[in-house]
């Protein structure tokens, strides 16, 4: 049994209470502290009061910890053990982990040149650029402490937030209690790569202490339950769920896009928010649902370390809830697959979330807004007299359509977040691009900034 | 016959007879309280005859609910007057309409009798003025601070805290103004503590924690406080040993356990190991808790967690069998006391289809 200490400005912090970390079966695997609201206040004081690293200190730390994160030994902790752990943990194949890890090392080591593609054009860096001797917009933090309040169990999730650090924030990360694992590793390889301990922190708490944490920083982000309490708060950006969606219109064969659609629901374990929950096809859903469907049955049921596994892994109960509510709510639909359970229980208090695929009957059916977090898909038809509404709250809209027109109006909408035009599945991204508008759209702005010399 | 009732609070009855003096005393037309007569007509037993001992309190029903109700004037046992009364007060507010009771002054010097020797034995001062973070009214906390204050010689000044709004703009999602309300206590508390040589405050630990957020309000306190007595809810041991070790290192920390429904509080147990749980002692035998499963309505082991049942038996109330919304670990009471005592309670999170909301009370 592994104790998960909190990572504080004045080093490792064992709390006396402390919450358990089950693994898939329920065996617990790991004891998590809480850090008292107390000592949230005082540690978020220490962050504010501290001075960024400089600039190229900060992106060389970021490309270290990218290193370390995947491959080296943090903590005592290596890679592979990592890996496993957080599979048997969090649920997701092992094969999901390494590569979101192999993803985080990229992305960490270009963190540089992202956020030069999320700079306005006209702003410099710094106020002691010569350019502003002549007046300058200098882009500038929004605050000092950036609170993260993660609810992925995905690598992923954890490569995104330190963008804030080459920002020049001190970042304090609130693991979620369900994976607690992959933060930890991800701030503990900051520190090692050559950030101090007053410039990123691990801050597992309570619900009343976790308040305190996003109260007490200038800025915060992500998807746990503090984050919903707060939305309304301009300074608070809540990640939520993607509901991207596939379009394909009556002038492309859809039996072109089976391939991307099939990759687009179940890839990295189908549970993400760049995973398609809907697709819509001009004309009948039906063939294109059936398709699917045989494709997806075909997904192998292996528990989460098992190298060749694809699917996502739950407790039982937490498995037998996720299948109860989605009988709930495909009612009224036509299942393709799933349809009778999506439950494989390994028979260890663990089961398989396997795929499921329903087909709906309108272009605006509910359905196609509800997110699982396995493969699950809803299938639908879609007119040109639909227009565009079903798509307005989509992360990532993949089209497969010759009409430029339609392209025009998706592209412009703003209620659609990213826009792939052919065979590029819904999770597809590079370094550079923004995930959901960039981090820095929300934690830089710019100054007008003159000087005499 | 009611002597066995009239006891100083440092002579113990036996439990058995104190028992059944108060049964004759609540029971018998001349003295009960017409509450109480009226209601014993519904009972399927004889309290006067089948209640011999504090475990038979189980047999009687919760009552709580209906104190929301009832005119208050018909809880007081007959054989008192309205003179006799100190005050009507409220329970919390937390789930619903609140709940009212009476006070007698006689009991209410016998609480405060043994309240102020739990001060003494964790080494409270006399002489010194009192600051109180807490609600004035309608809960009987206030009543206790400004008596605790003056029987021990001291002043007792006071910052209200209405836990009902606060709990109202956490339910609707106000966090920011919840935020607000409390800083706006914790201004009010600075005023008195620059200008007044206080000595003991009284407060609530998520209070205590803001006011810790404020280095000069510690140095202040540091300075002046010799000793904190918490309550309302609970203070988490991580942070009670930060106060302890790091924060207030020379101020006596106290916590008690309190609800207006059984007209006083428990008081934290001494001599604990720094690593202990925090344990909460009755007024036994006025005040005992029993630690229960709500489901199969039995005890639970030493050790194990349940839901606290209340019982108020006194000259002045008889409220037995109060399932309060609190969890709490069942814990061995002291020697020669009836009843559980407590520790790590922690508020149920349903309870009565209202959500228990604990904000800054």
């Amino acid at each position: 049994m592994t104790d998960l200490d909190a990572l504080l400005p004045d080093g490792n912090y064992r709390s006396r209470t402390r919450t358990v970390v089950a693994d898939v079966t329920g065996a617990e695997v790991a004891r998590l502290s809480s850090v008292p609201t107390l000592l949230v206040s005082r540690t978020i004081d220490t962050l504010r009061a501290a001075d960024p690293l400089d600039l190229d200190k900060r992106l060389a730390a970021l490309r270290h910890a990218g290193e370390l994160f995947a491959g080296g030994s943090v903590d005592g902790m290596l890679a592979e053990d990592y890996f496993r752990l957080a599979a048997r943990i969090g649920g997701l194949p092992i094969a999901v982990i390494r590569e979101g890890a192999a993803v985080a090392v990229l992305r960490l080591a270009q963190i540089g040149k992202s956020l030069d593609s999320a700079r306005p054009h006209g702003a410099v860096t710094d106020w002691r650029d010569p350019r502003v001797h002549e007046g300058s917009a200098v882009w500038t933090r929004r605050g000092e402490v950036f609170s993260v309040h993660a609810s992925g169990t995905h690598p992923g999730a954890h490569s995104l937030w330190p963008e804030a650090l080459a920002m020049g924030y001190r970042v304090a990360v609130r693991p979620t209690r369900r994976e607690p694992l992959t933060a930890y590793r991800m701030v503990a390889a900051l520190r090692a790569a050559g950030f101090g301990p007053d410039q990123v922190v691990l801050l597992p708490t309570t619900q009343a202490a976790g308040d305190t944490m996003l109260t007490s920083a200038d800025l915060a982000y992500g998807g746990d339950d503090i984050i919903r309490k707060y939305v309304d708060d301009p300074m608070v950006l809540q990640q939520q769920p993607g509901r991207s969606k596939i379009l394909i219109t009556e002038d492309v064969d859809w039996r072109d896009y089976i391939d991307v659609i099939v990759s687009s629901v179940a890839d990295h374990a189908g549970g993400g928010c760049v995973n398609t929950t809907g697709v819509l096809v001009e004309g009948d859903p039906a063939p294109v649902a059936e398709a699917v469907a045989e494709r997806l049955a075909m997904l192998p049921s292996l528990p989460p370390e098992h190298p060749d596994a694809v699917l996502p892994v739950q407790q039982l109960v937490s498995a037998q809830a996720l299948d109860r509510f989605l009988l709930s709510q495909a009612h009224g639909t036509r299942a393709w697959l799933g349809g009778e359970g999506i439950l494989h229980d390994l028979g260890d208090g663990s089961a398989v979330l396997r795929p499921a695929v329903h087909q709906v009957d309108r272009s605006d059916a509910r359905q196609l807004g509800v997110e699982m977090p396995f493969p699950c898909v809803w299938v639908g038809p879609w007119s040109r007299a639909d227009g565009i509404a079903p798509l307005a709250d989509t992360l990532v809209l993949t089209v497969a359509t010759e009409d430029e027109r339609l392209v025009n109006q998706l592209i412009t909408a703003p209620g659609i977040g990213n826009v792939y035009l052919g065979q590029h599945p819904t999770y597809w991204t590079k370094p550079g691009l923004p995930h959901d508008g960039y981090l820095a759209d929300f934690l830089m702005r710019t100054k007008s900034v003159i000087r005499d010399r | 016959m009611t002597d066995i009732l009239d006891l100083p609070f440092d002579v113990r009855p036996d439990p058995d007879e104190f028992i059944q003096a108060a049964m004759k005393w609540h029971f018998s037309p001349e003295t009960g309280s017409p509450f109480w007569l009226r209601r014993a007509e519904t009972l399927d037993f004889n309290p006067r005859v089948d209640v011999k001992s504090h475990h038979d309190l189980a047999l009687f029903p919760n009552v709580a609910n209906e104190l929301r109700d009832v005119p208050v004037r018909e809880l007081l046992p007959r054989a008192y007057g309205i003179d006799d009364v100190l005050g009507v007060f409220e329970s919390g507010g937390t789930t619903g309409a609140p709940k009212r009771v009476l006070c007698t002054k006689d009991w209410f010097a016998k609480l405060l009798d043994w309240s102020s020797a739990n001060l003494d034995q964790f080494g409270f001062p006399h002489g010194v003025d009192w600051l109180g973070v807490l609600p004035t009214g309608p809960h009987i906390v206030g009543e206790l601070f400004r008596r605790s204050a003056a029987v021990r010689d001291g002043l007792g000044f006071t910052v209200d805290l209405d836990p009902r709004w606060v709990k109202k703009l956490i339910a609707q999602g106000r966090h920011r103004e919840a935020d607000a309300y409390a800083e706006h206590l914790i201004d009010q508390v600075e005023f008195v503590l620059r200008t007044q040589d206080i000595g003991v405050l009284t407060i609530t630990p998520p209070l205590l924690d803001r006011l810790a957020r404020r280095s000069e309000l510690v140095d202040l306190v540091n300075e002046k406080v010799k000793a904190i007595r918490w309550g309302g809810t609970q203070l988490d041991p991580d942070t009670q040993s930060m106060y302890r070790h790091e924060i207030f290192p020379n101020v006596t920390l106290y916590g008690h356990y309190g609800s207006t429904m059984i007209l006083g509080i428990a008081g934290e147990r001494a001599d604990l190991a720094d690593e202990d749980p925090c344990v909460f002692d009755t007024f036994s035998p006025y005040v005992t808790f029993a630690v229960i499963d709500p489901k199969a309505h039995r005890p639970v082991h030493y050790g194990e967690r349940g839901q606290v049942v209340m019982n108020h038996v006194s000259k002045a109330l008889f409220l037995p069998n109060n399932l309060e919304r609190d969890l709490a670990t069942r814990v061995e009471p002291l020697p020669g006391r009836v009843g559980d005592a407590v520790a790590d309670i922690a508020p149920v999170v349903r309870f009565e289809d209202e959500e228990v909301i604990e904000g800054v009370y």
